[in-house]
Order: C-alpha cells, then sequence, then structure tokens
C-alpha cells in the first residue's frame, strides 16, 4: 500500500459525514440520475451514470462505516478497496462529472451525487490521480495567485488599455470602497471588455468599488481538484484582501465556479462566517437596475432573438435565476427560452473543471451535442450568459460544429444599452 | 352398529332416494370440482360401500362440532348419511357407557383394523394426563392406540385441527392438534369452529368414492373447500372494492350491507367455505346476518387480537418482541455510531495538511 494511497482512504475517512450515510443508504438505484447526466445521455456509457462516478467511495463507505460491510470485510466477502480503483476512476470523477448538481434535481429521495464527486475528488487529488492539467492550474493558482497565472502586471495593463478605450477608470485598491470586484483569469486574458462593462455599468450608477491588487483572483483551483486545504489558502486570500480594503460585498465575476466556491464553500472551508458579503455580479446589476441607478435605452432595445445559458453555479446552484431574465427582458425585445432552463439547465459541459482537463476534450466535444440541440431548438443565433467558462465552452463547440452562433455576455449587454439620465431627458424632450 | 349394512340401503331405509343420492353426489362432485363423470362414480360407490366403521374420539372440545353435524334444521342427505355410517364409538351419541363402551371401541378397531376411520374433534392435553380422560385413558395414549390401526384421520373443528381454544393462550393444559401427535399417517384436517357439515360429509364420499384423500393444502386442509378466502367469495366483496364499509354496527353502511372489514371482520385473511355453502342448509351465514367472519377455522384465531379490530391491527404478542429488537437494534446502532465516531477521529487526528506538492 502506498503511502499516498493510505493517505486517501484517511482523507475520504474523514469525508464521510451525515449526508454521505445517508446518501448511500438511502440510495435506492433506482438510476433516474442518469438521465439527468449531461455524460450519460450524450454517450449511452452506463459509466457515465453518475451514482456508479462514486463507486470508490460508496464501497469506503459500506466497508468501515456500516455493520454489514464491516462484517462481510472481517470475512473477507467484500474485497478490499485499492489503489488501483482509485486510478481507474479518475476519468469518472474528474472527467465526467462538472458538478454542475443536475442529478441533485430529480433524485427522488434527495441525493446529491455532485457533491458526493466533490468529496470523492478530495481522496482522488491526494492518491495523485488528479488530470496533470488540474494539478498545474492548481500549483499556478497557489504559487502565481492565479490559475491561468495571470499576474497583476498582467491585469495592470489590461487595465491600463480599457481606460484609455472607455475613457474611465477603473479604481485598484480603494480604502472602504462599498465593493470589491473579483475577477477570473479568463476575463483578464480573453474577455476583458467585462472589466470596461462593469466600470461603465459603475459608474453611471455612483458605485463605489475597487479592485485589489493582491486578491484580484476569482477562481478556487482547491475544489475544482478537491484540495480543501489548498482551497482554503485561496479563500483565505480573498478575505486578506477584502479586509485590507474594508470593503463590505465582494461581488463574484461571470465566472459560475468562483460563486459556489466563495459564497458557499467558502464559509464551509474557513469554518465560520465570511467578513463580507459576496453577491454575484448580476444580482448588483439587477438590483441597481431595481433602484433607478441605470438606466437603459428602451427605443433601442436589442431586437435580434436570443437565448440565455444558465451557468449551472449560478442559477441551479446559486439561486440567480430571476435576475438575468429581468436584465434581459430590460435590453432584449426578443428573449427566447430554452426548453430546460433555470434550476433545470444543461451544463455547457465544462464546469468544475472539466474545461481545464486537457485529456477530456474528446469527450467534452461529445457532450456539447445537448447544448447545439438545445440552441437549435430555440430558433437563435446569440447566447447570452454570466461565465466566462460557459462562454469560452459555448464558442468551442460552437466553432467545433460550425454553427451560426455568436455568444454574448450578459454584464457586456446590459453595459452597451445604458444610457445616461440627461441623454433620456434630452431624448424625452 | 353392523360394520357390514350396505349404506344405501341404510339410507333407503330412512327414507332417503336415490334421486336424492344422485342429488348430494352431484353438489359435492360440483364443490370439488370434479368431472362430471364422478357424479355417477361417487353414486356407484356410495351404493356398493359398506357402512364405513367410524371410530369418534372426543377430547378437549365443547360437543360444539358434533351438534353442528348431527343438528340439521331439517334431516338432510348429508346429516343422514352421517347417521348411517357405522359409528362404531361416540361417546356423545352411542347408548352405550362405561367398559361397555371402551368395549365396543376396541372390538371396533379390532375388526376394521386398517380399514376403519377415525375422527376426533378436541384438542389434546400434553402438560398432564389427568388433564383429560376418558373412562380412566388419557386422551393421548387413547389417541396414539386408535390412530394405530385407522385408514385415515381426520381432525374436525380448529380444536382438533390447530389446537383451538384449549390452546389459546397462555395455554394451561399444554394442548396440541392431532397433527403434532399423530405424525405417521395424513391427518386431514376440518377446521371451523364448528366445521359446515357438508364438508365433512362430503369428504366421507370423496373418500369412499376414490379411497384416497383430496388434495390438500399446507395446512391439511381439503382445497376443495378451504382453497379460497371467505372475501373472495363474500357477496360484500363488491362493497370492499368500492371502498364502502360500515364504520359501526348500526350506522348506514351497516343498514346498507357495506362491507364489515372496518368492524374487524377476518374474511380476508380466512379460508373456509361459509360464503358459498353457508349454514343451516344454506339459509345464511355470519357476515351475511351482519357480523363479521371471527375467523374461527383459522390457526390461533383466539389469539388473533381483538374481533372487532380490523385485520390490519396489529396486536398483543408483538409488543414485547418489537420492543426487544428495537433496545437491540438501538444497541447495536449506537455501537455503529461510536465505532464510525472512533474512526473518523482517527482519520482527523492523522489529517496532514494538503499541499500543492502532493497532488502529483
Amino acid at each position: 500500500m502506498s503511502a499516498s494511497f493510505t493517505r486517501a482512504i484517511n482523507v475520504l475517512r474523514e469525508q464521510v459525514d451525515a449526508s454521505v450515510a445517508s446518501f448511500f443508504s438511502a440510495c435506492t438505484h433506482c438510476g433516474l440520475c442518469s438521465e439527468a447526466c449531461l455524460f450519460y445521455t450524450e454517450t449511452g456509457d452506463p459509466n457515465y451514470i453518475p451514482i456508479y462516478k462514486l463507486e470508490p467511495f460508496r464501497h469506503l463507505y459500506e466497508q468501515d462505516f456500516t455493520l454489514a460491510g464491516r462484517v462481510k470485510h472481517i470475512f473477507g466477502l467484500s474485497p478490499e478497496l485499492t489503489d488501483v480503483a482509485l486510478a481507474q476512476w479518475s476519468e469518472l470523477v474528474y472527467d465526467s462529472c462538472t458538478l454542475c448538481g443536475r442529478c441533485a434535481m430529480v433524485c427522488p429521495v434527495g441525493n446529491n451525487p455532485g457533491a458526493m464527486v466533490r468529496k470523492l475528488r478530495e481522496g482522488m487529488s491526494v492518491a495523485g490521480y488528479a488530470p496533470d492539467s488540474l494539478v498545474d492550474a492548481t500549483q499556478r493558482n497557489v504559487h502565481l495567485g492565479s490559475a491561468m497565472g495571470v499576474s497583476y502586471k498582467t491585469l495592470k495593463a489590461q487595465l491600463i488599455h480599457l481606460e484609455t478605450d472607455i475613457g474611465l477608470t477603473v479604481p485598484v485598491d480603494v480604502q472602504g470602497a462599498d465593493y470589491m470586484l473579483l475577477l477570473s483569469s479568463m476575463e483578464i486574458v480573453q474577455f476583458p471588455e467585462f472589466i470596461s462593462a462593469v466600470t461603465r455599468i459603475f459608474h453611471q450608477a455612483g458605485v463605489s468599488w475597487t479592485i485589489s491588487s493582491t486578491a484580484f483572483e476569482a477562481s478556487n483551483s482547491g475544489i475544482q481538484i478537491g484540495a480543501s486545504d489548498i482551497a482554503q489558502q485561496i479563500v483565505e486570500r480573498t478575505i486578506k484582501g477584502a479586509q485590507a480594503l474594508g470593503v463590505k460585498t465582494v461581488i463574484t465575476p461571470e465566472c459560475g465556479h468562483s460563486y459556489t466556491a466563495l459564497r458557499w464553500e467558502g464559509p464551509t472551508l474557513m469554518g465560520k462566517p465570511l467578513p463580507f458579503k459576496v453577491r454575484h455580479i448580476l444580482e448588483v446589476v439587477d438590483q441597481l437596475h431595481q433602484q433607478g441607478r441605470i438606466h437603459f435605452d428602451p427605443n433601442t432595445k436589442d431586437t435580434r432573438p436570443l437565448t440565455y445559458h444558465d451557468p449551472c453555479q449560478i442559477a441551479r446552484q446559486g439561486g440567480v435565476i430571476e435576475a438575468p431574465r429581468r436584465l434581459l427582458n430590460a435590453v432584449a425585445s426578443d428573449f427566447r427560452e430554452m426548453a430546460a432552463h433555470g434550476k433545470m439547465n444543461w451544463c455547457c459541459g465544462g464546469g468544475g473543471g472539466v474545461s481545464a482537463i486537457e485529456r477530456a476534450d474528446p469527450l467534452r466535444s461529445t457532450v456539447f451535442k445537448k447544448k447545439k440541440q438545445q440552441i437549435e431548438e430555440v430558433g437563435v443565433h446569440t447566447v447570452v450568459s454570466a461565465c466566462s467558462n460557459c462562454r469560452m465552452m459555448l464558442e468551442q463547440g460552437i466553432e467545433d460544429n460550425s454553427m451560426d452562433v455568436e455568444v454574448i455576455s450578459l454584464t457586456e449587454l446590459v453595459a452597451d444599452h445604458l444610457v445616461s439620465v440627461e441623454q433620456t431627458v434630452r431624448d424625452v424632450a | 352398529m353392523f360394520g357390514t349394512t350396505k349404506l344405501i340401503k341404510a339410507l333407503e331405509e330412512k327414507g332417503v332416494t336415490r334421486r336424492d343420492v344422485l342429488k348430494f353426489c352431484a353438489i359435492t362432485a360440483s364443490v370439488m370440482s370434479l368431472p362430471a363423470g364422478s357424479v355417477r362414480a361417487m353414486a356407484r360407490a356410495l351404493e356398493k360401500a359398506q357402512r364405513p366403521s367410524v371410530v369418534w374420539l372426543s377430547f378437549q372440545e365443547c360437543t360444539g362440532c358434533t351438534e353442528s353435524l348431527t343438528r340439521s334444521h331439517a334431516p338432510t342427505v348429508e346429516s343422514l348419511i352421517l347417521q348411517s355410517i357405522s359409528l362404531d364409538y361416540h361417546h356423545t351419541l352411542q347408548a352405550a357407557a362405561g367398559e361397555a363402551a371402551e368395549a365396543a371401541r376396541l372390538e371396533a378397531m379390532k375388526a376394521h383394523h386398517g380399514k376403519y376411520i377415525l375422527v376426533v374433534d378436541g384438542a389434546i392435553p400434553l402438560g398432564n394426563p389427568g388433564f383429560s380422560t376418558i373412562a380412566g385413558i388419557d386422551n393421548l395414549s387413547m389417541l396414539k392406540e386408535t390412530a394405530k390401526g385407522a385408514a385415515a384421520v381426520i381432525a374436525v373443528g380448529s380444536c382438533a385441527a390447530f389446537g383451538g381454544l384449549p390452546m389459546a393462550q397462555p395455554n394451561p393444559t399444554g394442548s396440541v392438534g392431532v397433527s403434532e401427535v399423530v405424525t405417521d399417517k395424513p391427518v386431514i384436517n376440518i377446521p371451523g369452529c364448528p366445521p359446515i357439515p357438508q364438508v365433512i360429509v362430503g369428504l366421507l364420499a370423496y373418500f369412499l368414492t376414490f379411497g384416497k384423500i383430496p388434495e390438500l393444502d399446507h395446512l391439511n386442509r381439503p382445497k376443495a373447500w378451504y382453497g379460497e378466502t371467505i372475501h373472495d367469495r363474500c357477496y360484500r366483496r363488491p362493497f370492499y372494492d368500492q371502498g364502502l364499509f360500515a364504520e359501526t354496527f348500526d350506522d348506514e353502511g351497516a343498514k346498507k350491507g357495506w362491507c364489515l372489514y372496518k368492524l374487524g371482520c377476518r374474511g380476508p385473511t380466512t379460508y373456509n367455505a361459509c360464503a358459498t355453502l353457508k349454514w343451516n342448509g344454506g339459509v345464511s351465514f355470519p357476515i351475511q346476518s351482519g357480523h363479521g367472519c371471527l375467523g374461527c377455522s383459522e390457526p390461533k384465531f383466539w389469539d388473533g387480537g381483538g374481533f372487532y379490530q380490523t385485520v390490519a391491527t396489529p396486536f398483543r404478542p408483538t409488543g414485547r418482541i418489537i420492543a426487544i429488537t428495537a433496545v437491540g437494534a438501538a444497541a447495536v446502532g449506537f455501537g455503529v455510531i461510536a465505532a464510525n465516531h472512533a474512526l473518523k477521529n482517527r482519520a482527523h487526528k492523522a489529517h496532514e495538511p494538503v499541499t500543492v506538492d502532493d497532488l502529483e
């Protein structure tokens, strides 16, 4: 037995709690979760049935924590959980689960297989069976401060660039600001328009906000790879940055994962409430709109037929479902809902760290069929979303399938429809 | 009594015509789902039959079974067949008493060894031989002795079949049914408190016709009469299916003749022919007169909870078992919980913080 395997078993035992016990005892093997999982519906491969992805964990639970399992183990009736079994499960635990949580919505006994996969990853990472690219991302996240290796220098360069573009200043390290905006590396590198959009919206609303030079990264690879100790370090960094500036609320950007990572996992990892509120950018923008602090020109609504792709972590896991629809209807006139949307949306296929796993590329491409079909059914050429990871996955899938579809960010769309109050008054006159 | 007299002749003397016998055979054959040809066979068999020698032993009983079989409203074929058998020993019915009676039994046993039919009503006390004796002979010895040379043993009534009332909790005399004592030959059970008269006579007719015993169920009851529940053949069954129940004995439902399930009717769990053959020459049966079935032909029916509790209501003897099981299960459960906590605590103590270097 290798040292890392012994450690992995120990970590998995630590993960066993009431929810694990009730889950494994309550599961009736009905198989309803299979039809809820993108990876099963698009491949038909029974290995991808959500409950099956948990087999090593279930095995360990039964063997170590149940009476029947203990008796069976004593009499040698159940095989030992082996290092080999964990190695074999790496693909099922990492590549084929985006932690989207859709399986939990259909489970008749209220189990949450996705949350169990998250727990199983704790053991897999220690055993050394996390995909290399995810390990690299986690190392960068810890050592360089960003999963994609984006330093503050890079960010600063982008900020200067966009400040000249829009003629506004992006506040950095402002003491006592109300809001602190986090950014995902993807936004800094690939979608800096998002930062411009937020700057314009906040400028009009007169929001007191800032970006922290020491804690700007929103994503938390520790959660994706399943290493709570590392995830805790990363959350701690955000807490330190926010406390140094004395902000009241931290805004997570258009990144589903970082919303869950900070708002829900954050207090659990720290073992205490966070010293600030956490809000998703859409929640904040929607609130500003409701309060009448930002204005859209009612005459220049976007007339393109468009649909909204709910990022799983924001909609299903985060409950931010109404806000994006209110905003969309305020700026667009032909918003069409996909059949499965809101809390029952289908994942883009790249959540939960899967987008960062190179070896998962072909599988991800296969399961994109679902999203393709959904977009085609609703018959639009514009998909709006609010997660840069979803956005990247959608763009990649659209390109692979040569579809004539454009993906845009909701925050950017909203910013594009802003009109100043003076302008509105002038127009009316 | 003379075992050599022909049965049919004895019946004729009592005014039973050939037609009556044929009719009886037809009814019996149809109840037992026998092929049409067997009616004739049965009539012929009865015609040829010697009056079968029957030894009737009564142990811990109330004579209700004998009453049922001999007291019919009007003389029926079955009661007359019963009377026409060569009842060589029956201490309620026979004129002889004391040693003379016992001599008659021993004589019949000797004369018809291996051919006589032994009918038993009443349970047998195993606790103490003195609990029940006849002419100074205890029930157990008498049964064993008499069963030895019998062609067939018929346990009539719930006491003989399953122990009945004498065996009811707390069973002070240690009573058992016949099949607990007679294990070397088949015992046919005709349970009921009392059983339906047609059933025992029908069984005799079958035995005389085919020379064998009919098909029996797992409790050794002839399937022909005990194959279906009272509930399945009950004329009130449509009300059950519609969910129409009498809630008390004097409510609208009771007056309208709705199902008596909620008033404790044991119809659903009782296998007997009451709903089809009925009682008193086919006049009525308990449910028809407005009272639920008591389940008198089922084993341990006295101990099955209150007669007016719905069948589904749990009853006394389970309470203690449940309590013991619950305490035991809780103890095991707490043990497992303690062991699980210890295991998890050990895991927590053994935890080494995971760093990025551990991931490779």
